[in-house]
């Protein structure tokens, strides 16, 4: 089942001439986990914020073509009725804390509270976001006394929690150290297991290529390419659109240790050692 | 050296370091005392035992304005620094105070923006530029001050492929002038291809001190310190190569002369 | 950042609706009460509540500051107060005078009673819980949002303007000095931390809204309202206490 679908979406911040997003189309599987791709202005955060409606109801601008997500066409939506399928993290776990809670319980319900979900309801869906997020122990600490990747993990649980069916992630771990980013991106990975729809602008390619089962490059505000990591991650002009491959990829390009039976590089750790060990024999 | 914020509470432990020419790396997971460590160089903090020297000048006799001649440092994030309205006047705030007349500040300041590539955008309002111009802005208003060492804060962090090329760059052409180049960073790939030492922090103190090769081939101390080596030194270890393997070039190379071996051997055979 | 103290007492278990009411009467009462002892019998209360709540400790710096500028109130009204007629002692050529003094003893307690009514809201009542009861009365989330995150937005605030003062210090900017020095720091502190403060305002307003800030809809509470017993005998007394009191000014 086709859980987003985006036709013709065309988007232009406020005093700008040009299109951030400019003819976009693509759809979305249920339960896929999709990368995005592209170099820094590209329209990663744009069309992230495009799929929970930020644009065009927050910023404001020239708007066209239509976003569906879960079947809710989202330019005709208030935020908080798409804010109930669709959630999103941002890059900063710093601005993302209310301020006003106390606890990283009531952080949490803070979003639970405003959509009206009934006390004992609420009470089970953020155990199971704390479950998930692996956030029990930190549930009575104070928001801003939590590291960078215990932030982002708190942010995550309070979207899981309104129970979206797909989960927007823009650069999710930029701004934290290894060992938060990896926190992250195994959080963000059992939310995939769980069957949950992942959309996750990222730059760090070689994370794209582990996670994603589809990478969506974009460059200025152009889909250019929407397909399986090692399809991408093998086009010979990445360059062009301002995003290296993994490592694995340019060291098996070089190489030219191809994917067994496939025209395609290897883009994954895995996949490179038994392309390149092939190679050997 | 030691410093604690409180009383008793120990950030940094009886440190001793000593930085030369090389390019160096400063590394660890989060809350392991780089930040803290570089404010004490800077002179931002003042040990709470022992004493810091930077070119024979103790930290604790100077204001940081006077010790701002020897030391430059790139804060993380350039949204903290930028003020002015032309690119050219927020480049030239250093070298102005460090009492530089005009003339001679808006040379050092056009000098520093070519160096970072933005010498076509003296003019423009620094708030009109995107997050990776930004941060060349506020490297170049550091490199104006011609400080003969410089730290850098995360530098890469939200920079694009495009973004920490150029950021390499600089780096490279600062080591080649003989500058003492000092870099937090949490991108092992972007260490294994530019920095000559490596040093671990861990809880306050030096875990791993070496050159960046032999640091990165103590597989288990930086799995203590929750660190990981370099992607390609990864790859490299799994497919059993004896050496540590720092760059992509480095493993092509290995692979090709070890592919080279073995049809001579089997030439041979 | 809160002055709260976590205790179990008699009065911490009171309804923060009602600590607002005794606010209110302790303002109230000892102004219109047309007695002098009305002020000390409303002091006497407040701070044997404070007593009882056992933070009366934690007022003491507080009450200090009050007194000290209380106490200026009291030498200069002994001295200077217009209907001075009846001198106690004389200190050279200026008279110490009763009426003064006893005027400026009832502003005294008048004043720290209502410091101490404050006290008793401020430090046993948890800043969120003061909150939520508001916004159960009818008081606007947004409103109760701002209320709530400044307390918390505050430090992180002061903690950012801490990392621009340094990367401009860095750059060789003075900041200690004569007052001109200190002037011309200014500038350059200003302007970042208005935009940093600008730019994550603005996120956070992305956050909240993806989290139903702006839902319409009926809103729901994770903590169970509490019952607080007797809020609205106490709540009541206290009305009836004002009016009593008004009644009596009006008589005499």
């Amino acid at each position: 089942m086709k859980t987003i679908v985006v036709e013709q979406l065309k988007y232009r911040y406020p005093l700008t001439q040009t299109l951030a997003l400019n003819e976009l189309s693509f759809e979305v599987e249920e339960g896929e986990f999709i990368g995005i791709v592209g170099k820094n202005l590209a329209g990663k955060s744009t069309l992230c914020q495009a799929l929970i409606g930020l644009v065009p109801h927050f910023y404001h601008g020239g708007y066209g073509g239509r976003v569906i997500v879960d079947g809710l066409e989202v330019g005709k939506s208030q935020v908080d009725e798409i804010s109930k399928k669709v959630g999103i993290v941002f890059q900063n776990p710093f601005t993302q804390v209310t301020g006003s809670k106390l606890t990283v319980y009531e952080e949490i319900a803070f979003g639970l509270e405003n959509l009206g979900v009934p006390r004992a309801e609420m009470i089970d869906r953020i155990d199971h976001a704390l479950d998930l997020l692996q956030m029990l122990p930190f549930k009575d600490r104070a928001p801003f006394d939590l590291s960078g990747g215990q932030m982002q993990r708190m942010a995550i649980a309070s979207i899981i929690a309104m129970r979206p069916k797909i989960i927007v992630l823009d650069e999710p771990t930029s701004q934290l150290d290894p060992q938060g980013s990896e926190e992250v991106f195994r959080a963000i990975q059992s939310l995939s297991r769980e069957g949950m729809t992942v959309i996750m602008a990222e730059h760090k390619m070689e994370k794209v290529a582990q996670y994603a089962d589809r990478v969506l490059l974009l460059h200025e505000g152009r889909l250019i390419d929407f397909d399986r990591p090692e399809k991408v991650f093998s086009r010979d002009d990445l360059d062009q659109y301002g995003i290296a491959a993994p490592v694995y990829t340019e060291v098996c390009k070089a190489l030219d240790a191809k994917i067994a039976g496939e025209p395609y590089y290897p883009a994954t750790l895995d996949e490179a050692c038994k392309a390149l060990v092939m190679r050997r024999e | 050296m030691s410093f604690a914020y409180e009383a008793g509470r120990d950030i940094l432990k009886q440190l001793s370091l000593e930085f030369d020419h090389r390019s160096t790396a400063l590394i660890g997971q989060n809350g392991a005392g780089k930040t803290t460590l570089v404010k004490l160089l800077k002179g931002l903090l003042r040990p709470s035992t022992g004493d810091i020297f930077i070119r024979g000048i103790n930290t604790k006799e100077v204001t940081v304005a006077q010790l701002s001649r020897h030391v430059g440092l790139v804060f993380q994030n350039p949204n903290d620094q930028i003020f002015k309205r032309t690119v050219l006047d927020e480049v030239m705030f250093g070298p102005l105070n460090l009492k530089q007349d005009r003339h001679a500040a808006r040379e050092s300041a056009v000098l520093a923006l070519q160096r970072v590539g933005l010498a076509d955008k003296l003019e423009a309002n620094p708030h009109d530029l995107g997050l990776s111009e930004k941060k060349l802005v506020s490297i170049a208003s550091i490199l104006a001050m011609n400080t003969d060492i410089l730290i850098l804060d995360e530098p890469t962090i939200a920079q694009d492929f495009a973004g920490k090329e150029r950021i390499k760059e600089i780096i490279q052409s600062l080591k080649a002038e003989g500058k003492l180049v000092l870099t937090i960073i949490h991108d092992m790939d972007f260490v294994a291809e530019n920095f000559e030492r490596t040093v671990v922090l861990n809880q306050g103190r030096v875990l791993l001190d070496g050159s960046t090769r032999e640091v990165f081939s103590h597989k288990e101390l930086l799995r203590q310190a929750c660190l990981d080596t370099p992607y390609i030194t990864q790859l490299a270890e799994r497919l059993g190569i004896p050496q540590t393997i720092l760059t992509a070039r480095e493993f092509i190379e290995w692979q090709q002369k070890n592919s080279e071996r073995r049809e001579t051997n089997a030439q041979h055979m | 950042m809160s002055l709260y103290v976590n205790r179990h007492s008699l009065v911490h278990s009171v309804d923060p609706i009602t600590k607002l009411y005794y606010i209110g009467a302790a303002i109230v009462v000892p102004f219109i009460a047309p007695s002098f002892h009305a002020a000390w019998v409303c002091l006497l209360l407040s701070v044997s509540l404070l007593l009882i709540a056992r933070v009366f400790h934690r007022a003491m710096p507080i009450l200090g500051f009050v007194a000290f500028v209380l106490a200026t109130v009291i030498v200069i009204q002994s001295l200077f107060h217009p209907g001075n007629a009846t001198a106690w002692f004389h200190i050279g050529s200026i008279g110490v005078y009763q009426e003064g003094f006893w005027y400026a003893l009832g502003i005294c307690f008048r004043a720290t009673n209502i410091v101490c009514a404050f006290s008793i809201l401020v430090l046993t009542t948890k800043p969120s819980d003061l909150v939520e009861a508001l916004v159960r009365k009818g008081l606007s989330p947004r409103i109760g949002y701002v209320l709530s995150s400044v307390f918390q937005i505050i430090p992180q605030m002061v903690a950012t303007m801490g990392t621009i003062t340094d990367a401009q210090r860095s750059r060789g900017m003075e900041t200690e000095g004569n007052l001109l020095v200190r002037i011309r720091a200014f500038f350059p502190l200003l302007g970042p931390v208005v935009l940093s403060s600008l730019l994550n305002t603005k996120e956070r307003a992305l956050a909240l809204q993806v989290r139903g800030f702006n839902a319409t809809g009926e809103k729901t509470f994770l903590h169970e309202q509490q019952t607080y017993q007797y809020s609205a005998v106490l709540q009541w007394g206290l009305i009836g206490v004002v009016i009593i009191v008004v009644i009596w000014r009006i008589l005499s």
